[in-house]
């Protein structure tokens, strides 16, 4: 703790996976399992002369341009390879050929082979079968087309993201300095890079100035790393003479062997790992294809049990063949894909709208499902800004604003403790404002300087004006910069006061070391000495702030008395010349990066919503503790086993486990633990942090709640994250801070990247999901009355009261709109109250909306249409006694005399227009009973009444569809076009009784299901 | 393993001896659901079989709500012939037409004479047989007019048991839909059958018709008339031995040995011609072919 971390990041590299996951599937190679063991790097372990051996380069000539060129060829460009994609036709031929597809071409081949037939028996065969093929390939490829243009539409996001600047490296080939493009580079390039610039390659440093790596997108940690040419450490992640390929050299200057470039880095081991993984189907497409089996089963049984059965009744195959179309044509919701993709494609907009970028159209749904989201702590949690949170000093801690809008509280400004401290932290910092940002609030300026040097930048110009003011004042003299034996900075100035001609000393650094230098410390203004009093305080204060997870800086200072240090008093820095003890303490100032200020109601609503928030961050665990109770992920009151310990004063192993309902998991721990002991963990704590992991653990724990059942987000900007949201069930990237990599292996991004925007997410993602069933409620209910005219056709041999086209007409036509307003439906309740749904158990299409649609609603909508064809026949001289068994008359070509229940004959063409008369007014009675059907289907549970009438698409819908049938019922031609023939008025009332009963019928089940909750309707109804 | 869970897990959804649950439902939750449905379906048959009585009350016994579908009556013709609308036979060959002069026999039974003048009326020719309801008093039954086979003459298959066809002559029937209150012909301009050749299309834009095959024509009753007497209909119920009114022609010397393509339509002057459609909406066609082996 304290000041520069010198500790290094561990990241488990040693972990090999497959001892605790043996049920790693066996597609995944031995190529697969290798990346996931340790970083195969020697070199920083080996001298530079090595190195260059090794690679046969030279020092300071660099690679000869020969060398490079044959290198280049052998190890192929220095580019990762992009992740497999699927070749757009496959795309294309899967959305041709997938869900109702196959069933609607069976039906298609089925009609062209029903024409061949009859075109070489018939002399003039009849053409409604060739339509009818035609219209169904048509309908077959436009949906197929649609779909496959909204799912590029989504995929195209991500083009945005590429970075398009190819990139450029400095590379030093037969001792000539060259730019070259990075993809050429090879490995024993010499390269040289400087502050911003990203490391174009895996790189063993072998000289450096001052040069600080941002390693954070590789292993989590914000602070910037300092590279030596020295090894020091055995891991070569935490060594200091390696820099790696996509990190950003953030300050100061290095030279280095290029010692692995592209797939071979250790970027680009992650990024083939994460490619690798196999992700499993979305949840919604599970419940897609689930509901796509029951509504094909149902259509083949039906298909094949009337194919039979009117072999048995002895038609011809053809007539048995053209019911067969019949029954596939009237089964399948053809418009309901189309509806889906609709509605996800509606969802994805309108998140967009709130920050939330959806790369795969399913994934709109997965959030709502979503049961447990592993949060990355930096970034997504908090502001990845370190921002000063707390200060000591007269011997009291302030709290100092950390709110993004500064809205938090003020302390007293006017202490000369204060003063002094402010003095002290603005002069003893290199870190100042870049230029040109005056109009930016002093909070989202950008800093040229170290983390914490910027935050106490930012802070001291918060609170006391102009830094660089102060430092024109107090010119500054001499300068030792920090450094990690001193672990102080510290810097010489003159004074405000032109008459003063002593020098100010101010020095900053780790607490402990600036403590030991001082003798006195000042209180409310005053120099006192220092005592063991004092000396206590300053413990406690600090013992405080680092339990608080801050990193805590000491500040002091000394006015260098006149008579040693007269004006003009060569400083020097190297050979400290000057006093640097018995200086005086003014305060302590501890930064932390502070959570998000709508992280801590985010994570509430989540909690409400039952889901699981699991911190998983590579930072330390004292930190990610503190942020974890900061935002909410450790509730209030909930301790960990360390803490219960802590309480009773008992040694931690003989605290209970199921006490604690929090836990904090350290990776190296985490390491330790069995695939059981790790289920338990997660089964029994609802509160978790996992502190210091490595991208390989958090795979671990990905894979972990996805064994408990869980439907997981994973959250996370870097590198070190894309694998675990690549398997996750939903990864949400960040669009500002994340990674390329990241981004790619993410199905959502956050363009704010802030978690807030999760939980809109998982609102709209719930909001679809219920949406989605009224809709399939909707469009399915039409399926009965479509069916059942073939069915009585067949059986009861009456005139046809329903033809393909017009079902057609309603799939494709007026149910269209209506089942896609229902996506804009308001939720019923608050759904951000209830648990997320089980996958296993609360299916998307389930038996009982199945029993609603068809065997409820579905039947009152199939009298609605008979009774309004018995009517057209019974008004026109066919009464229903006479119409049962009349059907082989009535569709023989030759019989033009046909006698009606009045006596009058009728030809065949006269009969036909009739019946054809009796398609048109079933479709129109179908539109009029979806009226009621929409309207119920807005609700599961409540009242229309309660619910309203807001949507207005919906009731756009109502009047389109109306129109759409009146359109096609009396434009002229449609009787040549589509054979729908202008219905008199009064039949479009016919199924007006109809409609009203399955309005009233399911405000009193919805009635019933509300007034006995848990009772038989709902166990029977509620779907 | 997997196989073997999933295996017993559909045997135990099919019945699970635990839970005593048969297909995922126990009995009474079955005998509950199959309750429900017997009850919904009764209730909604209940509310069908009253929507449908209340339309059935609706509607006249004796004329259809809507008559628009049969404006132009359609024509037909005896003997019917099947799907192919030919009639086509070997004049020495009896076989080949003997089926024809059954048909007629059995088309023509009931308007035996004898038949006629003991069911049905000797109306007033050349006027409309109007028998109105007077107000609420139904005038039911309704008399129909006597039409005798005998009128058809050398068609009617007294002289000629055989209507022509053995001599190469053949008799075809001819007969006006039956639609309820229709009069046909304007002041008491009695509505009359034509028959002549039929144009029809040999190639792109080239018709031709069989005028030069058809020969001779002769109708019974003379210029293929109907009388108005006949008209108007009243319906099966009214007008229970309505005898319909019919038109014989009988082809005189038609080309033998060639296929003849003709079309017979009815005129009168308040018909409209039928669509282009219905073929058989005031006109009717056929082929006629008659094979002779010298």
């Amino acid at each position: 703790m304290g000041y520069g971390k010198s500790d290094s990041y561990r990241v488990a590299t040693t972990q090999d996976k497959d001892d605790r996951s043996p049920k790693k599937k066996k597609g995944a190679t031995k190529d697969m399992d290798d990346l996931k063991k340790e970083v195969p790097i020697t070199e920083h372990k080996m001298s530079v002369e090595e190195v260059c051996r090794k690679f046969q380069t030279d020092l300071v000539q660099g690679l000869t341009n020969a060398k490079a060129a044959e290198f280049l060829l052998r190890d192929g460009p220095n580019a990762l390879t992009p992740p497999p994609t699927t070749p757009e036709w496959v795309k294309f031929c899967r959305q041709l050929f997938g869900g109702f597809s196959i069933l609607l071409w069976t039906g298609a081949i089925l009609c062209f082979l029903a024409y061949a037939i009859q075109a070489a028996t018939e002399d003039e065969p009849a053409g409604d079968n060739l339509y009818l093929g035609i219209v169904l390939t048509a309908v077959v490829v436009i949906t197929g087309c649609f779909s496959y243009f909204q799912e590029a539409k989504s995929s195209k996001i991500m083009e945005s993201f590429k970075n398009m600047v190819p990139q450029q490296a400095l590379v030093i080939r037969e001792g000539e300095k060259v730019q070259i493009n990075a993809e050429e580079v090879v490995a024993g390039d010499l390269i040289e890079v400087k502050g911003g610039d990203r490391i174009p390659a895996d790189i063993r440093v072998t000289s450096a100035h001052g040069c600080k790596v941002d390693n954070s997108s590789l292993t989590g940690e914000s602070e910037p790393q300092s590279r030596s040419p020295d090894c020091t450490h055995d891991n070569p992640l935490e060594t200091r003479n390696v820099a790696f390929f996509s990190t950003n050299c953030v300050e100061g200057t290095a030279r280095g062997i290029v010692i692995c470039t592209g797939d071979r880095t250790v970027m680009g081991r992650i990024a083939t790992l994460t490619s690798g993984l196999e992700t499993g189907k979305t949840p919604i497409a599970v419940e897609i294809e689930h509901f796509i089996h029951i509504i094909t089963g149902v259509a083949v049984f039906l298909g094949v049990t009337f194919f039979i059965l009117a072999i048995i009744l002895g038609y011809t195959w053809l007539e048995a063949v053209i019911f067969l179309i019949g029954i596939i044509v009237a089964n399948v919701p053809e418009g309901l894909l189309a509806t889906v993709t609709v509605c996800l494609t509606l969802t994805a907009k309108r998140m967009a709208k709130k920050n939330c970028l959806v790369k795969n159209l399913e994934a709109v749904e997965t959030l709502g499902s979503t049961s447990t989201i592993c949060s990355d702590k930096t970034g997504t949690l908090t502001q990845n800004r370190m921002t000063v949170a707390h200060m000591w000093f007269d011997n009291q801690i302030h709290e100092a604003d950390t709110t993004e809008d500064q809205s938090g509280a003020a302390f007293d400004k006017s202490s000369v403790t204060w003063l002094s401290l402010s003095r002290v932290a603005a002069l003893c910092n290199r870190a100042q404002f870049k230029a040109g940002q005056d109009s930016v609030s002093i909070l989202k300026r950008d800093v040229a300087g170290d983390a914490s040097e910027s935050a106490l930048l930012k802070c001291i110009e918060l609170s006391c004006g102009s830094v660089r003011m102060m430092r024109d004042k107090n010119k500054k003299v001499a300068e030792i910069p920090f450094n990690s034996t001193n672990k102080y900075q510290l810097s010489v100035h003159e004074t405000e006061d032109p008459n003063d001609n002593r020098y100010l000393l101010v020095m900053k650094g780790a607490p402990e070391r600036i403590l030991d230098r001082c003798s006195t410390i000042m209180l409310q203004g005053k120099e006192q000495p220092m005592d063991e009093e004092m000396k206590e305080a300053f413990q406690n204060a600090y013992m405080e702030l680092g339990g608080l997870g801050e990193r805590v800086l000491g500040f002091c200072h000394l006015l260098l008395p006149e008579d040693q240090y007269p004006k003009g008093f060569a400083f020097d820095t190297d050979d400290v010349n000057f006093q640097t003890d018995n200086l005086c303490f003014v305060g302590l100032m501890s930064m932390i990066d502070p959570p998000r200020a709508a992280v801590p109601d985010a994570v509430g609503k989540c909690r409400s919503a039952g889901i699981k928030v699991i911190m998983v961050t590579g930072d330390h665990p004292i930190t990610a503790k503190a942020i974890a109770k900061g935002v909410g992920i450790i509730s209030e009151g909930n301790e960990t086993v360390e803490d219960i310990a802590a309480r009773l004063n008992i040694p931690v192993s003989q605290v209970n486990p199921r006490d604690a309902k929090a836990c904090v998991i350290h990776g190296s721990d985490l390491k330790d633990l069995s695939q059981d002991q790790m289920d338990d963990i997660l089964r029994n704590h609802t509160e978790i942090v996992f502190a210091r992991t490595s991208p390989q653990q958090k795979l671990i724990i990905v894979e972990g709640c996805q064994r408990l059942g869980a439907i997981v987000a994973v959250t996370g900007d870097g590198v070190n994250d894309s694998p675990a949201l690549k398997k996750a069930d939903i990864g949400v990237a960040m669009g500002i801070s994340g990674s390329d990599v990241s981004k790619q292996a993410a199905d959502m991004i956050l363009l704010d990247d802030n978690f807030a925007s999760i939980v809109t997410g998982v609102e709209e993602g719930r909001l679809i999901f219920d949406n989605l069933k009224k809709s399939i409620a909707y469009t399915l209910t039409s399926n009965i009355p479509e069916i059942t005219p073939f069915l009585f056709f067949i059986i009861v041999n009456i005139p046809l009261p329903l033809g393909t086209i017009t079902i057609l007409c309603i799939d494709l036509g007026t149910d269209m709109v209506p089942a896609i307003s229902l996506a804009y439906e308001a939720a019923e309740s608050d759904i951000m109250k209830r648990q997320p749904r089980n996958p296993s158990r609360d299916k998307l299409v389930n038996e009982r909306l199945i029993s609603i649609a068809y065997g409820q609603i579905g039947m009152i909508q199939a009298l609605g249409g008979f009774f309004s064809y018995f009517v057209i026949l019974a008004e026109n001289g066919f009464l229903p006694s006479q119409l049962v068994g009349i059907r082989l008359n009535w569709d023989d070509r030759s019989l033009n005399d046909l006698e009606d229940s009045y006596g009058q004959q009728w030809t065949y063409e006269q009969r036909k227009i009739v019946e054809f008369t009796c398609h048109t007014a079933f479709f129109v009675s179908i539109v009029v009973v979806q009226w009621a059907d929409l309207i119920i289907c807005k609700t599961r549970r409540n009242s229309v009444f309660q619910q309203g009438m807001k949507n207005k698409i919906l009731i756009f819908g109502l009047f389109e569809e109306t129109a759409l049938a009146a359109f096609l019922s009396y434009c002229p031609g449609m009787d040549v076009a589509l054979r729908m023939y202008p219905l008199k008025p009064t039949w479009w009332f016919c199924a007006f009784p109809y409609s009203f009963l399955i309005f009233v019928y399911d405000e009193a089940r919805k009635l019933i299901l509300r007034r006995n909750p848990g009772g038989w309707v709902e166990k029977e109804t509620y779907y | 393993m997997a196989k073997d869970g999933e295996k017993s897990d559909w045997k135990e959804f099919l019945w699970n001896p635990r839970t005593r649950e048969f297909l995922g439902r126990t009995a009474s939750s079955w005998g509950l659901i199959f309750l429900f449905y017997l009850i919904f379906y009764t209730c909604l048959a209940g509310m069908f079989a009253l929507t449908m009585y209340v339309m059935l009350q609706t509607l006249d016994e004796h004329r259809p709500t809507w008559q628009d579908r049969l404006s132009t009556p359609g024509l037909v013709i005896r003997p019917r012939a099947d799907d192919t609308f030919e009639i086509v036979y070997t004049k020495e060959d009896t076989e080949s037409w003997d089926l024809y002069a059954q048909t007629l026999d059995k088309f023509l039974q009931p308007y035996n004479d004898s038949l006629q003048a003991q069911k049905n009326h000797e109306c007033a020719p050349d006027k409309y047989f109007i028998q109105e309801d007077s107000g609420e008093v139904k005038n039911n039954p309704k008399r129909s007019c006597q039409f005798n086979r005998t009128v058809l003459q050398s068609c009617s298959g007294i002289d000629d048991r055989y209507y022509g066809y053995r001599e190469g002559q053949p008799c075809i029937i001819i007969k006006l839909n039956r639609v309820i209150g229709l009069l046909p012909g304007k002041d008491n301009q009695a509505p009359y059958v034509t028959c002549a050749a039929k144009k029809y299309r040999v190639g792109k834009d080239q018709w031709k018709d069989d005028a030069d095959k058809i020969g001779e024509l002769i109708y019974f009753p003379p210029n293929g008339t109907i009388n108005s007497m006949y008209f108007p209909y009243y319906g099966k119920k009214a007008q229970v031995n309505y005898s319909q009114p019919l038109v014989a022609v009988k082809f005189l010397n038609i080309t033998h040995n060639e296929d003849v393509n003709i079309e017979c339509k009815i005129n009168a002057e308040n018909i409209p011609v039928g669509g282009e459609r219905d073929k058989f909406a005031g006109r009717v066609s056929f082929k006629l072919r008659i094979n002779s082996k010298n």
